[in-house]
């Protein structure tokens, strides 16, 4: 069998996952379009005590109804259980999924709709047979059609990328801007020290912030960037600027987060400069 | 949530018969797998190597979708939690800031008798203090295996309160264990050997093209006939050009055979004599010399990469889409300042060739069409 037949085999195999993945998903069988999907309300948060670990997020004790049998449920964040909690207050709203029947093998979600339509494996079984031809293609035909598949792809995902992430970095910023800064003070330091399998010890440290927003919401929130010297920072007072209509979205620095945004756009406009140029270039070389 | 009684019984502490095929089954593949890969890249198999990664991805498929039904039933069920107390507690180790502690604990379910278990769990160093013997703490475990206990670090408020309240004596012994342990090395034992026999087995199927140094089905066909030690060879030189022609029953695919006649064209010389155009077929050596004072761009015959030009016309054979291919021709040249080695193959349903750069590395295919 020479390179064509592996190619078809990798492409046949791959296709077959594929199909039966989109199948299963017109269908609505897969398992993310058979979750269910609830709100529930953090009733109580645990302030984080100095030096534990961030690993497992802030504690809360968060309640949901189940829609099925309308009864009510008081759970935590005990072990595995998603999403890390990174920023938790009194009456937040918190996405928590479960297979149905099964609510004690919840599991909490910072984004209630990621995945709903379950077309991750198949999406990524396309992926590999294009990149499957790409490969074989770039063996027949020359490497530049490696620049080719590779540069058109990534431009037409870096332009469709780029303006909702202006518009969102712009909206972030204007959102952190608008309501009135507060005062806020980090109330522990977390620490987590593991090691690799080179046998090197590596020491993280998670400042934890606490907050109060105009409207009386004790905001408590791991703040992993934009503290200088964090190891130390435990009883520093801050000042927050945080999105009024989402006090999750703060920051303690309004300059520096305009930086780390603007640095953001930045990155995402040489990226597609990347992808251009390499298709560009592929396309010259193929046509000369 | 229903909670289910928990039925305290030891647990499992031989493996099944089953269990141990598995065991078998496993090694065998692993050890297969992981020689096919070694033994398809040093002999250039692509097939080996296709199947050294398909084997193991399928089998893994395999018990994974063998185990779902089982999965499903498991996470099906509700976990109980109850309350425990510690007896005694033991760090075990650990350079991290999570340690892992051994636990000797009393279970107290609410609807079963008080029972007593081993558990290991990983602490966090910060949180080591609030367990001490004697101290009240809530677990959870699934109710067919009561032995299977988790410490539950951030209960519930309901069970907050209750282990705060509550007050347990110690149930006797015995201490149910957290894992079986009968027969575990006896079956990890099973699975190395498996993985050495699959390893072996494959091994054995290739020994020939591995040890063999001159295997004829390793030859084109046209080589592959009777073994004759003979050395017969007609070598013509001049000037401009040699030839190096072998008798029948060999082949310039023989390990070092080619170095030898190319090395028959140059003997004698004062200095290297650099080649315009290398021909090499099954028993037939053409050399085009650059002629005395030429700027034409030539190489040095000894820059030609003699070790890899039979994996080069194996390879050209065998993975171009050319069934019973029937000849071959390996042509050397530089032409365009670059060394390179073109082979071609031609068989019935075509020609097809490949191309390989001074180091004997392919860098461009054409398959049959």
């Amino acid at each position: 069998m020479g390179w064509h037949g592996y190619l078809a085999l990798w492409c046949g195999v791959l296709g077959a996952v594929a199909l039966v993945g989109y199948g299963r998903s017109l269908a609505g069988v897969t398992r993310a379009q058979r979750a269910v999907r609830v709100m529930g309300r953090i009733e109580r948060v645990a302030e984080p005590r100095h030096g534990s670990s961030g690993r497992e997020g802030i504690a809360v004790v968060v309640t949901f109804r189940d829609p099925a049998t309308g009864q009510e449920f008081t759970v935590t964040n005990d072990g595995e259980r998603g999403d890390r909690i990174s920023t938790a207050w009194t009456g937040r709203e918190i996405g928590i999924r479960y297979p149905p029947g099964r609510p004690h093998a919840y599991r909490f979600t910072t984004d209630p709709d990621a995945g709903r339509s379950g077309l991750g494996w198949p999406n990524f079984a396309v992926f590999l047979i294009y990149v499957g031809l790409v490969v074989v293609a770039s063996i027949d035909w020359g490497w530049p059609w490696a620049l080719i598949g590779f540069g058109v792809p990534w431009t037409l995902l870096g332009a469709t990328y780029l303006p909702g992430a202006v518009r969102d970095t712009r909206l972030r910023i204007e959102g952190l801007a608008s309501g009135g800064p507060v005062p806020g003070r980090v109330i522990a330091v977390l620490k987590d020290v593991t090691v690799n399998e080179d046998g090197d010890t590596l020491t993280s440290h998670t400042p934890v912030v606490a907050f109060t927003t105009h409207d009386g919401t004790a905001v408590t929130a791991y703040r992993t960037e934009g503290l200088r010297d964090p190891v130390g920072s435990r009883g520093r007072d801050l000042t927050i600027h945080y999105r009024p209509d989402d006090p999750g979205v703060f920051t303690t620095d309004l300059a520096a987060e305009h930086r780390s945004r603007v640095g953001e756009i930045a990155f995402g406009v040489v990226a597609l400069l990347v992808g251009v140029a390499a298709a560009v270039a592929g396309g010259i070389l193929i046509a000369g | 949530m229903t909670i289910t009684p928990a039925p305290v019984s030891a647990p499992p502490t031989r493996r099944t018969p089953l269990g141990l095929a598995r065991g078998i089954l496993t090694g065998a593949v692993i050890g297969s797998s992981l020689a096919a890969l070694v033994v398809g890249t040093v002999l250039e198999h692509v097939p080996l190597l296709v199947g050294g990664l398909a084997v193991p991805i399928a089998y893994g498929l395999l018990v994974l979708a063998a185990g779902a039904p089982k999965r499903a039933r498991e996470a099906a069920i509700v976990p109980c939690t109850a309350l425990a107390m510690i007896e005694s507690l033991r760090a075990t180790g650990g350079e991290t800031s999570d340690v892992p502690v051994r636990f000797d604990l009393t279970v107290a379910p609410d609807d079963g008798p008080a029972y007593r278990v081993e558990s290991t769990q990983s602490v966090n160093l910060v949180d080591l203090p609030d367990y001490k013997p004697g101290g009240i703490v809530v677990v959870q475990y699934p109710p067919h295996q009561p032995w299977t206990v988790k410490l539950v670090k951030r209960p519930t408020p309901e069970w907050e309160d209750r282990a705060a309240a509550a007050r347990l004596d110690s149930a006797p012994g015995p201490v149910l264990a957290g894992e079986p342990t009968t027969g575990g090395t006896v079956g990890g034992y099973i699975t190395l050997l498996a993985l050495l026999l699959g390893a072996a087995g494959v091994v054995f199927v290739f020994r020939a093209e591995l040890f063999g140094p001159d295997d004829p089905t390793d030859r084109p066909p046209s080589a592959a006939g009777p073994a004759d030690p003979g050395t017969s060879s007609t070598t013509i030189v001049s000037a401009a050009s040699g030839t190096v022609a072998l008798g029948p029953g060999q082949s310039l695919f023989d390990e070092g055979r080619l170095r030898q006649a190319v090395d028959s064209l140059t003997k004698g010389e004062g200095k290297k004599r650099q080649a315009l155009t290398v021909v090499v077929q099954d028993r037939l050596l053409t050399v085009v010399f650059t002629p005395a004072g030429s700027q034409a761009p030539g190489f040095d015959l000894d820059a030609l990469p003699y070790p890899r030009i039979p994996a080069l016309v194996r390879e050209a054979r065998t993975t171009l889409g050319v069934r019973s291919p029937r000849t071959w021709q390996l042509t050397a040249e530089s032409l365009s300042g670059a060394l390179t080695l073109r082979v071609g193959v031609t068989g019935a349903d075509g020609a097809a060739s490949l191309e390989a750069n001074g180091d004997g590395e392919t860098v461009r295919r054409v398959p049959a069409r």
